[in-house]
């Protein structure tokens, strides 16, 4: 039995670890002299902190091809990014097009909603390979189609789905298109424009590097939400309410300012790495270990079979063991950190019969290795060895 | 209490060393008894008996059928009513007693609650089934100047130890960490004989009726162990381990089970019907040694990689590391019961 020596993290869907080493200085130094409470204060200070974020926002509008950086709202994860796009998109109820391939952060607030009576929802199924035909979308918008919400790629499968063909169809209705880029923002290339996207939703702390507690929004011009989370904002304080320019719409209370120092240094690296080579090292790593894992034979593997049309993410199973103690088998006795069950995410399981066991993910980042994908397969075959001869 | 009636305790104040005066402490006494299976019961009734003025029970689980070979204070009516172990206790204990003040609390005791279930109290009383509770109940204590009286009942051997912080020694001052899981029998894997844990509760219960009437110089000074089945008995004299040692409790006052840096984590399982239990500090398991413990309550298999136990609705996979994934409930407290009743803690 391999003994664990190094943790190898593989379970970058959930949250990149580690950060490139920049992040973590660039969050130290900040908050040990920089931070003071940006835009709130005339002081040099405030105003440099200010600053910062302005600089994280123009980045990440760089990244999405964001022409209005005030566009880009900073929120406190995805989950919250979400809710405020569909909240705030229905308020006045309406009608709703979205997936069985959400995670519970689209699901829950849809299902809230429609329990509450207040919007109906039409819910397009996918491809046994977890993808969604741009034609079922088109088929499912009405009169009265306020927001078509999907994921850009599965949590669970990493399959991507055809977001540039649905905005376009969205685009020609007057529905508005919201995109949970939960998988992909960092990873994959994302253009609001060219992908005809009115709102974009994104966590800090995956592949955009930063740390957890960030995340955004990107609100494009045709949209008009609601006010969130109404208070200071810093400038037009005499403002009765909620000032209604972007980002301070949405941006009320005091920000993280830490942690969009941390993840504006996570994006500075995609800029510098290059999103090209971020997303050839993964669809390496993601081919290599699709081919290993799918050579044992006792391995049902989920999702595309081509690594062209996933994320750098692969579930599976092993016949005969629970994947949660496949989970705990890996993390023990092999060292390997992966997510086991249902990744918050259970219509998608039920569709593939692995409900509600769920099954394992294994999620490598641009920090792992060649080496890294082999000792994981290794370790597969040796679990698949003691259980079919105990 | 205003000036009650004590005649209902006359035998035992008619002892010289308790007396009308020391019956009058008791009875003014608050004490908590944490835990009321067999040693939780025993105490409860005696001190009910006894007088204690007010009494709190906490205990988490109902009473079973299993529980009545030993559980003194209850019968198949309270499993019939399907009644929490603290509830049915409070109805008994108020029959025998109906001028006593009893408070039932049907919650799992941990270090998140721990203080506030002792506070107000005068003493505390061990009836729980487990050593990484113990060591919750210890640095509590230590830490707020409680006095607690140990005990611990299996096959027909018990323990006893009475703890004044600042005066004695405490339970980590003898035993620094728990026995691993191989070497330490649980009453659910082992058996546990009825009379031996009346005779340890019994002993406590007489430690709580010495501290409580003020007779201090009285209390056992040793960790006294007693085998019901042979009648012998040791008393271990460990006077010299306070503050002699470098205890992380009493010492160091380092209460790392009190702020949850020791002891087991549990987490819900996404997606099953279950829980997972993993240690603070990995263990190496010897799966054959845990096998043959557990083959004889239930159905048992292994690998290198872990041991699969099912007992009724429930199966425990256990990992080397003492890790387990309990299947069959998603309340973390019923899952640590699991794991301390068969893997233990």
């Amino acid at each position: 039995m391999n003994q664990a020596k190094k943790l190898i993290y593989f379970d970058n869907a959930a949250t990149t670890f580690p950060k490139p080493q920049t992040v973590y200085d660039r969050m130290d130094q900040f908050i040990r002299s920089e931070a003071a409470n940006p835009g709130r204060s005339g002081h040099r200070m405030a105003v440099e902190a200010e600053a910062v974020i302005d600089r994280a926002r123009n980045e990440i509008a760089k990244l999405f091809g964001v022409k209005d950086p005030h566009r880009i709202v900073f929120t406190l994860n995805c989950t919250d990014a979400l809710n405020m796009a569909i909240k705030g998109a229905l308020e006045n109820g309406g009608h709703v097009v979205s997936t069985q391939l959400e995670h519970n952060s689209v699901l829950r607030p849809l299902n809230a909603l429609v329990k509450a009576g207040r919007i109906s929802l039409t819910r397009v199924p996918h491809s046994k390979e977890g993808v969604v035909d741009p034609a079922d979308i088109r088929k499912s918008i009405k009169k009265e189609t306020r927001l078509v919400v999907m994921t850009h790629a599965s949590n669970v499968t990493g399959s991507l789905q055809p977001v540039r063909e649905i905005g376009k169809i969205v685009r020609e209705t007057d529905a508005w298109f919201l995109v949970d880029a939960a998988q992909t923002a960092g990873c994959f290339p994302i253009d609001v424009e060219a992908d005809a996207i009115d709102l974009l939703a994104f966590p800090g702390h995956k592949a955009l590097f930063g740390p957890m507690g960030t995340g955004g929004l990107y609100v494009g011009p045709r949209v008009e939400l609601s006010a969130w989370r109404e208070g200071g904002t810093g400038g037009d304080s005499k403002s009765p309410t909620q000032p209604e320019e972007l980002p301070f719409f949405l941006e009320g209370g005091t920000p993280n300012a830490v942690g969009i120092a941390g993840l504006s240094e996570g994006v500075r690296f995609i800029l510098q790495e290059g999103l090209p080579m971020i997303r050839q090292h993964e669809f390496h790593l993601i081919s290599r270990l699709r081919e290993g894992l799918g050579a044992i034979p006792a391995v049902t593997l989920y999702g595309p079979m081509d690594a062209k049309h996933t994320t750098s993410t692969l579930a599976f199973n092993l016949k005969g063991v629970e994947p949660q103690e496949i989970g705990a088998i890996l993390d023990q006795s092999f060292g390997i950190a992966a997510r086991a069950g249902l990744h918050c995410a259970p219509m998608i399981h039920q569709s593939m019969g692995t409900y509600p066991a769920g099954c394992l993910r294994f999620s490598p980042g641009y920090f792992n290795t060649r080496e890294e994908v082999d000792c994981a397969v290794q370790a597969i075959r040796e679990i698949q060895k003691n259980f079919s001869n105990p | 209490m205003n000036n009650p009636d004590i005649s209902r305790y006359h035998r035992q104040y008619l002892l010289p060393q308790i007396g009308e005066e020391g019956q009058r402490k008791i009875s003014s006494s608050r004490v908590v008894v944490l835990g009321c299976g067999a040693l939780g019961s025993i105490l409860a009734n005696h001190l009910a008996r006894a007088g204690a003025g007010w009494m709190r029970i906490v205990d988490r689980d109902f009473v079973e059928l299993n529980n009545l070979q030993r559980q003194v204070l209850f019968d198949e009516d309270d499993i019939r009513r399907n009644l929490p172990k603290a509830i049915a206790a409070k109805e008994k204990v108020e029959k025998i007693n109906s001028s006593i003040t009893v408070e039932a609390l049907v919650v799992d005791v941990n270090y998140a609650n721990i203080e506030s279930l002792i506070e107000g109290t005068d003493l505390v009383m061990d009836g729980m089934d487990n050593f990484e509770t113990r060591f919750v109940i210890n640095d509590a204590c230590v830490k707020n100047g409680l006095p607690w009286i140990y005990g611990g009942c299996i096959g027909t051997h018990g323990i006893t130890m009475t703890i004044i912080p600042g005066k004695t020694p405490c339970l980590r001052c003898v035993f620094e960490s728990a026995p691993p899981p191989e070497l330490s029998p649980t009453c659910d894997t082992a058996g546990v004989l009825g009379p031996a844990v009346n005779i340890i509760a019994s002993l406590q219960a007489t430690e709580a009726i010495k501290f409580l009437s003020g007779n201090i110089q009285a209390l056992n000074k040793t960790l006294y162990t007693f085998d019901a089945w042979t009648h012998e008995a040791k008393a271990l004299k460990i006077e010299n381990l306070h503050q002699k040692i470098n205890c992380p409790t009493c010492g160091q006052k380092n209460f790392e089970y009190l702020k949850g840096e020791k002891g087991s984590r549990s987490a819900s399982l996404c997606g099953r019907n279950a829980v997972q239990i993993s240690r603070d500090e990995p263990l190496n398991l010897d799966f054959k040694d845990l096998a043959a413990k557990l083959k004889r309550v239930g159905e048992v298999t292994y690998n290198v990689f872990l041991l699969k136990f099912k007992t009724g609705e429930y199966e425990i996979t256990l990992f080397p590391d003492g890790r387990a994934i309990i299947q069959g409930t998603h309340d973390i407290a019923q899952a640590r019961t699991l794991y301390s009743k068969y893997v233990s803690v």
